[in-house]
């Protein structure tokens, strides 16, 4: 899977919510960003643990952070959205076949934290967006399998 | 369980009566709306409780109703359809609501669970359909559910900003048996404000040589008539209203000046270029007021204040932000300008926008000694009095009655500002008129938005609605020529619009009519309107080329305003 292309600014400021109303609020949530014209860059959803039937949901917002905090107050007007927040950062997280020192190293020079799940098996690597996107881009290598995540703010507790 | 409102035992019930239930202890007492297949069981459940019922003929009516009833008593207005072609119809006057800040609830049948997904007869998605200009929708699938959705879309409605809430309701669901009622109140109300912001903005308002003021229907909204004129006359403050802003000050008010933007006064567009302080409460800085905004108020700090915090720095950047409730943060101010007198220089600054509002005044007044629309709206007033409330619809006509209507009941204005809704007026007008029986509605409006809903008049004659209807017809849809007219190098490109003879239309009712021609007698004629038991309906045939002025081109700033006297 080859990378995507970097984002034009590097203003990307990260926004993570909790929801609650299943299907119909990331409905509502899309519909949102595409009235309010909000430059998403990138949007995450997945569960937020088991336990719950709540959604967390990470999006990028490519424009300066007091805009985006703007946003994230009209987004949190919404019914569905329990929690908002600006985050301080964001992490993106890829996984990878095929590990060893080349690779190891590679991440290491971009900021790039890996964990091999075995000597030479499948590599989880974490980072900010932006350096995973650069040492992604990086790798010049068509044949390894790439699953990227999608950045997350945290981990979250096993969703 | 005891029922708050009736005080009698919960029995097990069905949905529709929870539905029913809900709105009785919400203190709803009119609704407006159509019934259809996928809505039966509540009508047929209807009957039972003591909620008036009006039945329109459209089911846009049903939700511009509603909406007119919300807007003029400030409580929630609801609207009731069934699903598909019934819950579409719905649409126009959800985003009517949505773009003013209007708190509806509009309540919709849908097709069975089962049936659900699989292109049932008159199945639609109207959660999805209206996802963008709704405040919130639910569809309720849990018939337990029903009762504390049904009170918690009212809650929605009207907290914080208003808006529309759509709960579509599975015709199964209604006829299911539901025992329970939980409802607990999710949000609280929100509480007084203190903070720095309450004090800069006192400052800035002390230390401002040429402030204005600039209200919108926020100040309406949360009832701040009183403390937007304590402030006004407390800092010697002229005060400007946007479109919905108007009537929330009074109009023979020395202190109010107008309005401004795309087809407001000259004088006040020139004073806000002017301003060096803009204290705006309530209100968004639309692009029909800002036009260009870089622009806009070049000399101005601003203070903006807003209940929506997400309205902040939308469009213009405030010096000092506040986001709470109109009311609540004029108090807040106010109690940082109790020792204020108006700072030197705002004598000589309303000086100066009286002196530039004469050559307007002159115009007014010669235009008030000729016929026509100026002449309408001056004859309307003293016939109807201080009372009268005020429906418009959209287009000229809209900004003849803003602009020449003397307001001075407070919330008697009534229009569709965001949207922009042709066909608004009518029906609105009947919702106006059940929330206020025995005080003088009249309607304004075109001769291409008044044949929008015109099948009202039925509604009207079947409730007796005392409103009368004045016409400015002009055969032309008449905003859109004077575009074309100025734009369009004269192209009259499908703007000529014919219409029935409403004389004759109007006795095909029941209701009274007249043809009022050039030259004719406006004054007699309203007279005449006035004095008709129930609604009446006038004709004004006026100049067809007439133009409305000043006029900002779309994008552009006060530096490129068009006047009448062609500066």
């Amino acid at each position: 899977m080859a990378p995507r292309t970097a984002p034009a600014s590097a203003t990307l400021t990260p926004i993570e919510m909790r929801l609650g109303g299943g299907m119909l609020a990331i409905n509502r949530l899309v519909m949102t960003f595409m009235n309010k014209r909000m430059p998403v860059a990138s949007f995450t959803v997945g569960r937020d643990g088991w336990r719950t039937g709540a959604l967390r949901a990470t999006i990028l917002l490519d424009c300066p952070e007091e805009t985006a905090r703007r946003y994230a107050t009209l987004l949190g007007g919404l019914e569905d959205v329990e929690e908002i927040e600006v985050a301080e950062g964001t992490l993106e997280v890829a996984l990878l076949d095929g590990g060893g020192d080349a690779l190891r190293e590679s991440a290491g020079a971009a900021g790039i934290k890996t964990h091999e799940t075995e000597p030479g098996g499948a590599v989880v690597a974490s980072g900010d967006p932006e350096s995973m996107e650069g040492w992604l881009g990086s790798l010049e290598d068509g044949e390894r399998d790439i699953i990227r995540l999608g950045p997350v703010v945290r981990p979250g507790d096993g969703g | 369980m005891q029922n708050t409102a009736y005080n009698v035992e919960y029995k097990p019930r069905t949905g529709s009566e929870a539905m029913c239930e809900a709105l009785l202890d919400e203190g709803v007492e009119h609704l407006f709306g159509y019934p259809g297949g996928a809505i039966m069981p509540f009508y047929d459940a209807l009957p039972d409780y003591p909620l008036k019922h009006i039945l329109v003929r459209h089911e846009q009516a049903a939700a511009h109703a509603a909406d007119g009833y919300a807007r003029a008593t400030g409580r929630v207005g609801v609207c009731v359809a069934t699903s598909g072609p019934g819950a579409t119809n719905l649409v126009t006057g959800l985003a009517t609501a949505q773009m003013d800040s209007v708190p509806l609830v509009a309540v919709t049948g849908q097709v069975g669970r089962p049936a659900m997904g699989k292109d049932s007869f008159q199945e639609t998605n109207v959660t999805g359909m209206t996802l963008p200009f709704t405040k919130h929708s639910f569809l309720v699938e849990d018939p337990d559910e029903l009762y504390p959705t049904m009170r918690r879309a009212f809650e929605i409605a009207r907290s914080g900003r208003p808006g529309p809430v759509l709960v579509d309701v599975p015709k199964d669901v209604q006829f299911a048996a539901c025992e329970h009622n939980g409802y607990r109140r999710l949000r609280e109300a929100p509480q007084p404000l203190e903070g720095p912001a309450f004090e800069a903005a006192a400052t800035l308002l002390r230390k401002a040589k040429r402030p204005l003021i600039l209200a919108g229907h926020g100040v309406t909204l949360s009832g701040a008539e009183m403390e937007l004129r304590l402030l006004a006359e407390r800092t010697g403050t002229p005060v400007v209203t946007t479109l919905l802003g108007i009537s929330a000050f009074p109009e023979d008010h020395p202190l109010y000046i107008g309005w401004p933007g795309m087809h407001g006064a000259a004088s006040v567009n020139r004073a806000i270029d002017r301003s060096d302080l803009l204290f705006a409460v309530g209100m968004r800085f639309d692009d029909r007021i800002t036009g260009a905004v870089e622009k806009f108020a070049p000399n101005a700090k601003v203070v903006h204040i807003d209940v929506d915090p997400s309205e902040l720095g939308k469009v213009v950047r405030p010096t000092v932000g506040i986001a709470a409730d109109a009311r609540g943060a004029i108090r807040g101010i106010l109690a940082h300008l109790e020792e204020a007198e108006e700072s030197d220089g705002c004598a000589e600054w309303r000086a100066e926008i009286v002196k530039s509002q004469e050559p307007e005044k002159r115009r007014e007044a010669d235009a008030k000694g000729e016929y026509g629309p100026i002449r309408i709206m001056a004859a309307i007033k003293a016939a109807a009095g201080e009372e009268v409330r005020l429906v418009t619809d959209v287009g000229q006509h809209q900004m003849w009655a803003a602009k020449f209507f003397e307001f001075t009941k407070k919330n008697s204005h009534i229009t569709s500002g965001g949207l922009g809704t042709m066909g608004f007026a009518l029906p609105a007008a009947m919702g106006v008129a059940f929330a206020y029986p025995d005080e003088p509605v009249w309607v304004v409006a075109g001769d291409g938005g008044i044949q929008m809903n015109l099948q009202e008049l039925a509604t009207i004659r079947d409730f007796g609605l005392n409103i009368k209807v004045a016409i400015l017809n002009n055969g032309y849809l008449g905003m859109v020529r004077q575009w074309q007219q100025f734009f369009h190098n004269r192209r009259y490109s499908e703007t000529p619009i014919t219409g029935p003879d409403y004389e004759q239309f109007a006795a095909s009712y029941g209701l009274a009519g007249r043809t009022i021609n050039p030259g004719e007698d406006i004054e007699e004629a309203v007279g005449w309107a006035q004095e008709q038991e129930g609604c009446a309906i006038l004709d004004f045939h006026i100049d067809p080329e007439a133009n409305v002025y000043p006029m900002i081109p779309s994008g552009m700033s006060v530096h490129e305003m068009i006047e009448e006297d062609g500066a």
